[in-house]
């Protein structure tokens, strides 16, 4: 590669480039047509986090085996209820994460 | 140098002011900085149609004014604002039917380049439309809007690698079709 005839060719290229166009009441048309922007609510998500867990807590309450399963882990006692109850909240657990990663991607 | 980051740092205020006190009068001094650049970038995108550009710069103002909070000020605004403008292009070429651009493609390949060019403008014209797409791209937003290789890649979304290599390739093909225009270049030098 000849660097002067790059050169060259690059001086040749901006020479042919208008360079910035002029406002001539683009901005002004522009500002009057701007929506109002939406502020982000954060009470909607807790709220929603709130009713899921209580909604997911009645549905697993007549089960016995939940019932079973918090009294074996609380006591200590690693029964095979015990630690499906654990690895349900974990997988709740990961899921949230989850979800908190791909929002915090998307933003 | 150091001018470039004290307009970043003046972009990076308004931005903050426009957040901050949902400021409309700062969004629009930032649209009137950086309009006149995203217009001109739009035009050469869209090859010169100014009411289709025009349409794209406003897309791409309106995006940037619901979206402003997703600036993180890790690229200039500048930049940001370029790769926003890029993506609502490409979103309005997919739109077009296909059949149109290639037909468009092979009536640039079907016009025989004049024997004796008299006019380098126009040559010029020629032979940035015989380029590939993203050469005419790349040579854009690298050489004549003056973006570092790293930019242009944030702003089209590609690899470093790719945009340098379409810049090169770019280079090398309009250093050939243009040969002659550096040859009576270098004669009137040497004269």
């Amino acid at each position: 590669m000849n660097p002067s005839r790059d050169d060259a060719i690059e001086s040749l290229l901006r020479s042919q480039f208008d360079g910035p166009v002029r406002d001539e009441g683009f901005s002004e048309q522009l500002m009057q047509r701007l929506p109002h922007r939406r502020r982000r609510v954060a009470w909607p998500v807790w709220g929603g986090m709130l009713v899921g867990a209580a909604a997911c807590w009645l549905a697993l309450l007549p089960s016995p085996l939940v019932d079973a399963g918090w009294h074996d882990w609380a006591g200590g006692h690693w029964t095979a209820s015990a630690v499906a109850v654990l690895a349900a909240m974990l997988g709740m657990a990961l899921l949230a994460l989850a979800w908190g990663v791909a929002e915090a991607d998307d933003r | 140098m150091a001018d470039s980051a004290a307009e970043a740092r003046v972009d990076r205020t308004l931005v903050a002011r426009t957040l901050l006190g949902d400021d409309r009068n700062a969004f629009e001094q930032l649209l009137r900085r950086h309009q006149g650049m995203v217009r001109a970038q739009l035009r050469r995108l869209v090859h010169g149609d100014v009411a289709a550009a025009d349409d794209l710069a406003q897309e791409t103002f309106i995006l940037a004014w619901r979206k402003l909070d997703q600036f993180r000020g890790d690229a200039r605004f500048s930049t940001w604002l370029y790769r926003i403008a890029y993506s609502c292009f490409l979103q309005a070429h997919r739109k077009k039917s296909p059949q149109v651009d290639n037909a468009s493609e092979g009536e640039t390949e079907r016009v025989p380049a004049p024997e004796h060019a008299m006019d380098l403008q126009l040559d010029f014209e020629r032979a940035m439309r015989r380029l590939s797409e993203p050469e005419q791209t790349v040579l854009l937003h690298c050489v004549q809007m003056g973006l570092s290789h790293e930019e242009a890649a944030y702003v089209l979304a590609m690899p470093l690698g790719t945009v340098k290599t379409h810049a090169t390739r770019g280079k090398a093909k309009l250093k050939t079709w243009l040969a002659a225009w550096h040859g009576a270049a270098d004669e009137e030098q040497t004269a």
